[in-house]
């Protein structure tokens, strides 16, 4: 399924440029279609059906407000237990983002294709739960390796953080569109729990030392047109 | 316009592989779970510190121990996973002869709390000591025992002192 999508995208995508560099002596006006486009994240559908310790959706969405501009956001929910070395927990929780892409692709002819740039800030609400953890003891453990299993559960914490995006969309056919984009995240606020730390923040995704994150999505979505104008 | 969504692009990637740096390792010096750091003076003279002469420390039941020697200042572990840790303190009993070894149990009994350390480390332990006995120590090497710090939090300052 996911496959047949990559070979979908990146056929269009090099269709997209062979095309963008042949039509230079177009004189026939196409007229600019504005409207919604709705999607789901791929990544995050499909993981949810092939790794145990995680379930998500994503829905994604944007709106043509100029030329140029498209308000866009991302709604989402994830549950996702990490697995680590010394500690294993499980965080639950949802998340939006909004903002906005620009798109610097010239498009030819009735093509509507994007290679954007974008920001969003973001907005997650999340709890945690501990399944295990083991204690750390100094030169190795005379005593044996202690695992604790507390099922201790931080909840009520929240999170925010500014993105900046980086995608391309194409459309595989009739208002079909397949995107897939980027993006650096950086935290502005980090409720810590007392006792915990928010180690995953869904929609932000892992935490590091530091405030920057990472992330990406491969959508496919539907665009719904509304009003047109011409070029 | 479209160089910058190039810059952008690429620069999200590399970042995105930069991100997978190690931070999953605990870091030397970070305080885990502390150890019970114990002193030894002078009985005569208890203001003066007293080195210990191969000075073995084992569980009951482990058949490896601690060997301390030509030191006034000794660190041992104690059970993370029961409120209770018996010790044999065995004097001379880290030397290789058994003829001259004076032992002494001494049972460490307090409250225990796991305290969350980063991702790489997990979880420390942190004891409160209730007690520590037996409180008697005659016909033991030890004369008197004294808690001075019953929160064992790190291993910055000395918990229990025993003159001998």
């Amino acid at each position: 399924m996911k496959m047949k999508h990559i070979l979908k995208f990146t056929f269009s995508f090099f269709v997209l440029f062979s095309v963008a560099g042949n039509a230079q002596d177009s004189i026939q006006k196409f007229p600019e279609r504005y409207g919604l486009r709705v999607g789901v994240d791929l990544h995050r559908l499909s993981k949810s059906f092939y790794d145990d310790n995680y379930r998500g959706l994503e829905i994604v969405g944007d709106y043509r407000l100029t030329k140029k501009f498209y308000i866009a956001g991302e709604l989402g929910n994830e549950e996702k237990t990490v697995d680590d070395d010394r500690l294993n927990f499980t965080t639950n929780g949802s998340y939006f983002k909004v903002g906005f892409d620009y798109n610097a692709f010239e498009n030819w002819l009735d093509m509507e294709n994007m290679i954007y740039a974008g920001m969003r800030v973001g907005f997650s609400s999340f709890e945690h739960q501990v399944n295990s953890y083991k204690i750390y003891e100094n030169n190795g453990n005379y005593y044996g390796q202690t695992i604790v299993t507390p099922g201790e559960k931080f909840s009520g914490q929240t999170a925010s953080w500014v993105e900046i995006v980086g995608g391309v969309k194409a459309e595989l056919f009739n208002n079909l569109y397949m995107g897939f984009s980027v993006r650096l995240n950086y935290l502005i606020s980090n409720k810590e729990p007392e006792g915990f730390a928010n180690l995953y923040i869904p929609g932000f995704n892992r935490t590091y030392d530091g405030k920057f994150g990472a992330g990406f999505n491969y959508t496919l979505s539907y665009f719904i047109p509304i009003y047109k104008k011409k070029k | 316009m479209k160089k910058i969504a190039f810059v952008t692009l690429s620069l999200l990637l590399a970042v995105s592989f930069w991100n997978c740096e190690k931070d999953d390792i605990c870091a030397e010096g970070t305080p885990v779970t502390p150890r019970v750091i114990i002193e030894f003076f002078d009985v005569a003279n208890p203001t003066i510190p007293k080195n210990i002469t191969d000075l073995g420390v084992i569980a009951n039941g482990l058949s490896e121990g601690f060997a301390f020697d030509g030191t006034n200042k000794v660190e041992i572990p104690l059970r993370t996973n029961l409120d209770t840790t018996e010790l044999n303190f065995v004097l001379n009993g880290a030397d290789n002869d058994p003829a001259n070894d004076e032992t002494i149990t001494l049972t460490f009994n307090y409250e225990r709390s796991n305290v969350f350390i980063s991702r790489a480390c997990g979880y420390k332990t942190i004891f409160n000591l209730t007690n520590v006995l037996p409180t008697d120590f005659t016909g033991t090497w030890i004369s008197n025992l004294t808690i001075e710090q019953p929160n064992i939090i790190d291993e910055n300052e000395t918990h229990i002192k025993i003159y001998f």
